[in-house]
């Protein structure tokens, strides 16, 4: 098999399954509790739905470089990403496994080698909560968001999003959450979706079928801009696996330096985004970018990405 | 309410199954299907277990899969399939694909 040929395909379009397993080094991804192992939700069939045998989302462990590598990767085309019962108990698990291969390296030797530190990567495709098994599905949210706490100072947690749904709902609040966010132009990471803001509001406040307009307010380039994502790259399985190795190449401490929200500091200058939009009252995005000084704010995301980043104005981060 | 479980078998031909124990393909998408495919020694025979939320086409399965076996001369398998609203053409790629992609086909 070709791999070069599948690391240039789109990582839009790729299933959950390729994503995982090409974003390690070829031949090293060992998928847990995969297809083989049934684990189906079992609240889906009282409600007479389609079950799946992953429940939705690919987990496993694999090595880029020396480094232990543990990956969560949804599929949104199994009922949009949505995490239930077992899909976030699968996401828990990897979390856990990756902690433990942290402490059995220092148990081991007393220190962590950085280039030894297992690191979690999560490629987000998720709309957030799975109502057909809510509760469960909230309880999984708040685990994650525990496990997420329990890395801090330990091991890096890498967000992925370029997938065809996005990152949404809950999961928005934990890939916020995590150390580092990737994003390309097609990803979307936002709290309430398109489509529940213009349920609730209506139309004329948002129209979810309009599709620049969600681009401009979720996107990546948008995301990028607003410092709510790290590092923008192409659409492509090769793009995202080149940022994460540039990402892990760093010192832990310097990884801790993409975190956005988490400190004291990094509060205050939210805060103070909060007092920006209610003196701007901006009717776009594009008047928040125009105000970093993007001049001609509706060619933004026009430009080829390489353009993109040489000319865009982000916003100035008052944390260094 | 309920998913319906379906389970069919056909006679295929011995020794005709795939190289590993088990292999995996397609995703349960909208009017998609995923299949598992596992070896097993049954003198040939292939069983089918269908898990789909659609009621009354249990005919329809029987002659998409029993078309299934005999184009594709496979044997000695358990197939299951997680079926979402799959039309009878989309089952018989997903089976298709399903069972090059395990014998070490291109990927899709």
């Amino acid at each position: 098999m070709n791999t070069d040929g599948l690391m240039e395909m789109s990582f839009y379009s790729a299933t959950a399954r390729r994503r995982a397993s090409q974003l390690v080094d070829p031949g090293t991804f060992s998928e847990l509790l995969a297809p083989n192992d049934r684990l189906v939700s079992p609240h889906l069939p009282e409600l007479g739905e389609a079950v799946s045998f992953d429940d939705g989302v690919v987990t496993g462990v694999g090595r880029i470089g020396a480094r232990p590598v543990f990956l969560i990767s949804q599929e949104g085309r199994f009922i949009g990403g949505a995490v239930g019962e077992i899909h976030g108990a699968k996401m828990v698990g990897i979390f856990r496994l990756a902690l433990q291969a942290y402490e059995t390296i220092l148990d081991r030797e007393g220190r962590v080698p950085e280039e030894r530190r297992p690191a979690i990567l999560i490629s987000f495709d998720t709309g957030g909560v799975r109502l057909h098994e809510a509760n469960a599905g909230l309880l999984a949210h708040a685990e994650i968001m525990d496990m997420i706490q329990e890395t801090k100072g330990k091991i890096p947690v890498i967000s992925l999003i370029g997938s065809k749904v996005g990152c949404f709902g809950g999961m928005g609040f934990v890939a916020a959450a995590t150390d580092v966010i990737v994003m390309s132009s097609l990803g979307r990471l936002g709290l309430t979706g398109p489509e529940v803001i213009e349920q609730e509001i209506g139309k004329e406040e948002f129209d979810a079928s309009d599709k620049s307009l969600i681009s401009r307010t979720t996107g990546g380039r948008h995301r990028y801009i607003m410092q709510d994502c790290n590092v923008l790259v192409d659409d492509t399985i090769r793009a995202f696996r080149r940022a994460v190795e540039e990402i892990l190449a760093l010192p832990y401490e310097e990884i801790c330096h993409y975190r956005r929200i988490g400190t004291y500091p990094l509060v205050q200058e939210q805060m103070a985004l909060v007092q920006q939009a209610a003196e701007l009252m901006p009717g776009d995005s594009m008047d928040v970018w125009r105000c970093y000084g993007n001049d001609e704010p509706e060619l933004l995301p026009e430009w080829e990405l390489s353009e993109f980043l040489c000319a865009v104005r982000r916003r100035p981060k008052e944390v260094p | 309410m309920a998913l319906n479980h379906l389970e069919f078998s056909y006679d295929g031909v011995a020794g005709a199954s795939i190289p590993a124990d088990w292999s995996h393909s397609g995703v349960v998408g909208s009017g998609d299907m995923e299949v598992l495919l596992t070896r097993k020694a049954q003198g040939g025979k292939v069983v089918v277990k269908v898990c789909t939320p659609v009621c009354g086409f249990d005919q329809v399965w029987d002659k998409v899969l029993a078309h299934f076996v005999a184009e594709s001369g496979c044997g000695d398998l358990v197939i299951e399939i997680n079926d979402n609203n799959a039309t009878p053409f989309i089952v018989s790629l997903r089976l298709q694909q399903a069972l090059s992609e395990a014998r070490g086909g291109d990927l899709q």
